[in-house]
C-alpha cells in the first residue's frame, strides 16, 4: 500500500507566545519561577518561606491571586456541547489540525467540572432556561464565550420568533467571536483573549 | 406511473369524494380529494397503489383556506404521489394517517403546532418543535416576523 | 426494581447536538423512549417566506450544518423548478461534485463522532484530519469551510479554480488509502464488535412503515438511494454502486457508510474527468436580472422592483448524506416563495426511536443513537 504524503496540510502555526509565563510582570516575584532547578524537597520550605514573608508583606491577595489566575487560565475546561452549527467548528479545533488542547482546553461533559460555557450556536427561548441552569451549576469562577453571531446577536435568525437575539440576554458574556462559524483559528483566538481577561482578574 | 393509472384505482372507490388527478413534474401525480374521504383513500393508495412509504406531510395556509398535503413514495414504481385536499380555515380538521403510515405521526405533530391543522384521532398530539403551551401558530400568513424586541410577547414563555 | 424516567440531553455527550432523550427505564432495560425535539428550532421555514429566493440559501447551509451543499442542492432544484428555470450542465456536475464532497465530509463527521460514542479516541483524530482535507478542497472554490452559498438558483455561483482537479485526485487517492485503516481500527478492534453487533435492529418493513431512510434503510437490506430510483442532476449518466448490507444493526450502518464513501470517491473521479473535458458557462443566461448574481444590475435596483412571475410547485428529493430529504416550494409569483416545506430524513428516522432502541440497555443508547447520525439542525429547522 503506497501511502502519497499528506498534501494540503496547513504549515504548524507560529510558536504561540504562551507557556508558563510566571511571574507575572507587574507582581512581586514568587517563588515559583524556581520550580524548574529546586528540588521538591529543597522547593517546598522555601517556598513556604519566600511565600509567607511574601503575605506578610504584601497581603495575601495580592501574592496568591496571579497563582490562581495562572492556574486557572492554562487548564479552561469548557462545556462539552453542541447548540447548532458553531459546534462543528468547535469540534474541529479539537481535532488534529488545530487541537486546541495545546492550549489546555479539555470539554467536559458535567458543568460541575466546567469553568467556561462555549456557546456555540443558536440559543432558542426553548432551550433559554437549561442554559441558565446549566450556567448556574458551574462553579465559579466562571466565564461565558458568545462563539458566532447567533450567540452573539441572533445571527441569520434574528428575525426568527423562537431565536434568543444574544446570549447575552440571559447570562454576562465576557467574549464574543464573530463569524457565521468562526473559523477554529478564531474560536483559539477566543479563549486567547479570555486568558488576557483572567490574566487581569483582581478580586 | 401516471395520473391516469391513478385515477383508474381510486376512481371506482372514492367517487365524487376524489376530485381531480393533476399531472405534477416528476411525480405520480397530484392528488385531490375531499378532506371527508382520507380515510378511504389512504388504505388505497397504500395498498393498492403500493405507496407504502409515507415521507412528509405538511400544511399551506392560503389565507382563505388551509391545505394538507402529503407525499407519498411507491418502492415498485420509483415514484413519488402527492396527495392533497382543503380544509376551511374556520374548521381545520382532518382525519389523520398515522393509522396507516405510522410515520405521519411526528410530521402531523409538526403540521398541528405550526399551521394549526387538527388531526383528529391522532393519537398523541403533542407540542415537538415549540415548547408546551406555547400558543401560536407560527406558519400562518397572519403571524408576522419582526425584529425581536417587538416580538418578545409572542417568543418568551421561559 | 422501580420504573422511572431519565432524561438523556439537551446537554448530554451521547446527543451530538441540542435534543432530550427521555428514557424509562427499569434498572438498565430501557422500557420506552421519547425523544424531545425542538432545542433549535429557528424557523426556517417561515424566515424563507420573508427572504428572496437567492437568500434562503443562506438558510439552507444553516438548516443542516454537516451537509450544506446538498441542502443547497434540494432547495435549487425545488425553486428552479417552480421559477421555470433551468441551468446549464457544467452547473449541474459541479453541484454532483458539491453533494459528493459533502458526503464525504458529512460521513468522516459522523465516523469521527460515532467511534468517540463507543469509547475509541484515535479514530475522532484521524476522521477530523481526512474531513480538513475535503474542507480545504471546497473552501478553494466556495470560500467557506461550512456556510458555503454556492449554488444559485440557475446555476452555481463561480467555476472552478485552475488546478483544482489534480489536487482533488490527489485528495481522493490518499483518502482511498486511509479507508482501509479505518475499517481496521473499528473493524479490527473487539470493543467495536461487542459494543455494536446485533444492537438497534430496525427490520425493513418497520423502516418503511416509520419513513426511516437513508444509510438506516439500506442497513436492513434495502438497497433504495435515489441517486438511482429518481436521478437528479446529472446521476443517471455515472457509474456508482448503492451500498447495503442485511444486518439491520449498528454495524451495518458503519459498513454501509464506508462502502457509500468508496463509492463517492468512484463518482468524484468520474465527475471531475467530466469537468477537465467540458468546460462551459455555470450559470443560465437569460435569468431574470433580479435572479441572476451575475447580470445583477449595480445598487440592486432590480433586486428590490416587485416582479411577476409564473407560479408554480416545485419538489425536490435529494439523497443527502443522512437520507431521504425533500423540498416543497411554492411560488405565488413574487420574489419571496410563498411556502416552502422540507422533509428532514433525520426527523423520520428518530421518529421510530422506540422501535430500535426498547428492549435494550442504557448503556447501549450511545452507540444506537450514534449510527443514526442525528443533525439536530435539520430536524428541527
Ligand atoms: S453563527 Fe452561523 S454557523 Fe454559528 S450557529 Fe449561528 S447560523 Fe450557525
Amino acid at each position: 500500500m503506497t501511502t502519497p504524503a499528506p498534501l494540503l496540510v496547513s504549515k504548524p502555526a507560529e510558536p504561540l507566545a504562551l507557556g508558563v509565563d510566571l511571574p507575572m510582570v507587574d507582581q512581586p516575584a514568587v517563588p515559583f519561577i524556581e520550580i524548574e532547578t529546586l528540588r521538591a524537597k529543597e522547593f517546598i520550605p522555601a517556598a513556604k518561606e519566600a511565600l509567607g514573608s511574601l503575605i506578610a508583606e504584601q497581603g495575601q491577595a495580592k501574592v496568591i491571586r496571579p497563582v490562581f489566575n495562572w492556574a486557572g487560565r492554562n487548564s479552561l475546561f469548557p462545556l462539552h456541547w453542541g447548540l447548532a452549527c458553531c459546534a462543528i467548528e468547535f469540534a474541529a479545533a479539537f481535532g488534529a489540525r488545530w487541537d486546541a488542547e495545546r492550549f489546555g482546553v479539555v470539554p467536559r461533559s458535567s458543568p460541575r467540572q466546567c469553568d467556561v460555557m462555549i456557546v456555540n450556536g443558536t440559543v432558542t427561548w426553548k432551550v433559554a432556561h437549561k442554559l441558565i441552569t446549566l450556567y448556574e451549576q458551574m462553579p465559579e469562577p466562571k466565564w461565558v464565550i458568545a462563539m458566532g453571531n447567533c450567540a452573539t446577536g441572533g445571527g441569520p435568525f434574528r428575525t426568527a420568533y423562537s431565536v434568543v437575539p444574544g446570549v447575552d440576554k440571559l447570562v454576562p458574556v465576557d467574549v464574543y467571536i464573530a463569524g457565521c462559524p468562526p473559523r477554529p483559528e478564531a474560536m483559539l483566538d477566543g479563549i486567547l483573549e479570555l486568558e488576557k481577561l483572567i490574566r487581569e482578574r483582581k478580586e | 406511473m401516471q395520473p391516469d393509472d391513478v385515477s383508474r384505482v381510486l376512481a371506482p372507490a372514492l367517487g365524487p369524494k376524489l376530485l381531480a388527478v393533476e399531472p405534477f413534474a416528476g411525480m405520480a401525480g397530484r392528488v385531490r380529494f375531499e378532506r371527508g374521504a382520507a380515510l378511504e383513500l389512504f388504505p388505497r393508495v397504500r395498498d393498492d397503489l403500493g405507496f407504502r412509504h409515507l415521507s412528509m406531510v405538511g400544511g399551506i395556509d392560503w389565507v382563505d383556506h388551509r391545505e394538507v398535503f402529503y407525499v407519498v413514495w411507491s418502492d415498485a414504481a420509483h415514484q413519488y404521489l402527492l396527495l392533497s385536499t382543503d380544509v376551511p380555515a374556520d374548521n381545520p380538521r382532518v382525519e389523520t394517517a398515522s393509522g396507516v403510515w405510522p410515520s405521519a405521526n411526528w410530521h402531523e405533530r409538526e403540521t398541528w403546532e405550526l399551521v394549526g391543522i387538527e388531526f383528529d384521532n391522532h393519537p398523541d398530539l403533542r407540542h415537538l418543535l415549540t415548547p408546551d403551551g406555547y400558543e401560536f401558530r407560527p406558519l400562518l400568513r397572519s403571524f408576522k416576523l419582526h425584529e425581536p424586541e417587538e416580538l418578545e410577547v409572542k417568543t418568551r414563555h421561559v | 426494581m422501580s420504573e422511572m424516567w431519565i432524561n438523556m440531553g439537551p446537554q448530554h455527550p451521547m446527543t451530538h447536538g441540542l435534543w432530550n432523550l427521555r428514557v424509562k427505564i427499569d434498572g438498565e432495560m430501557i422500557l420506552d423512549v421519547d425523544p424531545e425535539m425542538g432545542y433549535l428550532h429557528r424557523g426556517i421555514e417561515k424566515i424563507s417566506e420573508d427572504r428572496h429566493y437567492n437568500e434562503v440559501i443562506t438558510l439552507m447551509d444553516r438548516c443542516c450544518y454537516v451537509a450544506g451543499l446538498a441542502w443547497e442542492h434540494l432547495y435549487i432544484i425545488a425553486s428552479e423548478e417552480a421559477l421555470h428555470l433551468e441551468a446549464p450542465e457544467r452547473a449541474l456536475y459541479l453541484r454532483v461534485l458539491c453533494e459528493e464532497f459533502q458526503r464525504l465530509a458529512s460521513h468522516l463527521m459522523w465516523y469521527a463522532a460515532f467511534v468517540q460514542d463507543i469509547g475509541l479516541m484515535s479514530p475522532f483524530l484521524y476522521g477530523m484530519r481526512d474531513r480538513d482535507l475535503i474542507l480545504d478542497l471546497l473552501q478553494s472554490y466556495t470560500g467557506a469551510r461550512m456556510t458555503y452559498e454556492y449554488m444559485r438558483v440557475g446555476g452555481v455561483r463561480s467555476d472552478l479554480p485552475p488546478g483544482f482537479t489534480d489536487r482533488t485526485r490527489k485528495v481522493l487517492d490518499w483518502l482511498n488509502a486511509r479507508f482501509v485503516e479505518y475499517d481496521q481500527l473499528c473493524l479490527g478492534s473487539d470493543i467495536f464488535h461487542k459494543r455494536c453487533d446485533g444492537l438497534g435492529i430496525l427490520k425493513a418493513n418497520d423502516c418503511v412503515a416509520h419513513g426511516v431512510t437513508g444509510p438506516m434503510l439500506r442497513s436492513a437490506g434495502v438497497p433504495r438511494d435515489l441517486r438511482r430510483d429518481r436521478p437528479y442532476a446529472v446521476y443517471d449518466q455515472l457509474e456508482f454502486d448503492i451500498a447495503h448490507a442485511d444486518t439491520a444493526d449498528v454495524t451495518g450502518r458503519y459498513l454501509v457508510r464506508m462502502e457509500e464513501m468508496r463509492q463517492s470517491l468512484r463518482i468524484l473521479r468520474q465527475v471531475v474527468d467530466w469537468l477537465d473535458r467540458h468546460p462551459g458557462p455555470v450559470m443560465a443566461d437569460q435569468l431574470p436580472r433580479w435572479l441572476g448574481a451575475p447580470y445583477a444590475p449595480v445598487g440592486n435596483e432590480g433586486y428590490l422592483l416587485k416582479r411577476h412571475y409564473p407560479k408554480g410547485l416545485g419538489f425536490s428529493a435529494v439523497e443527502e448524506p443522512h437520507g431521504e430529504a425533500q423540498a416543497y416550494v411554492v411560488n405565488e409569483g413574487g420574489e419571496h416563495p410563498y411556502r416552502v416545506k422540507f422533509r428532514s430524513p433525520v426527523f423520520a428516522n428518530i421518529s421510530a426511536a422506540r422501535q430500535y432502541l426498547i428492549g435494550y440497555r442504557v448503556a447501549d443508547i450511545p452507540p444506537i443513537m450514534g449510527s443514526v447520525d442525528v443533525c439536530v439542525g435539520e430536524v428541527d429547522r
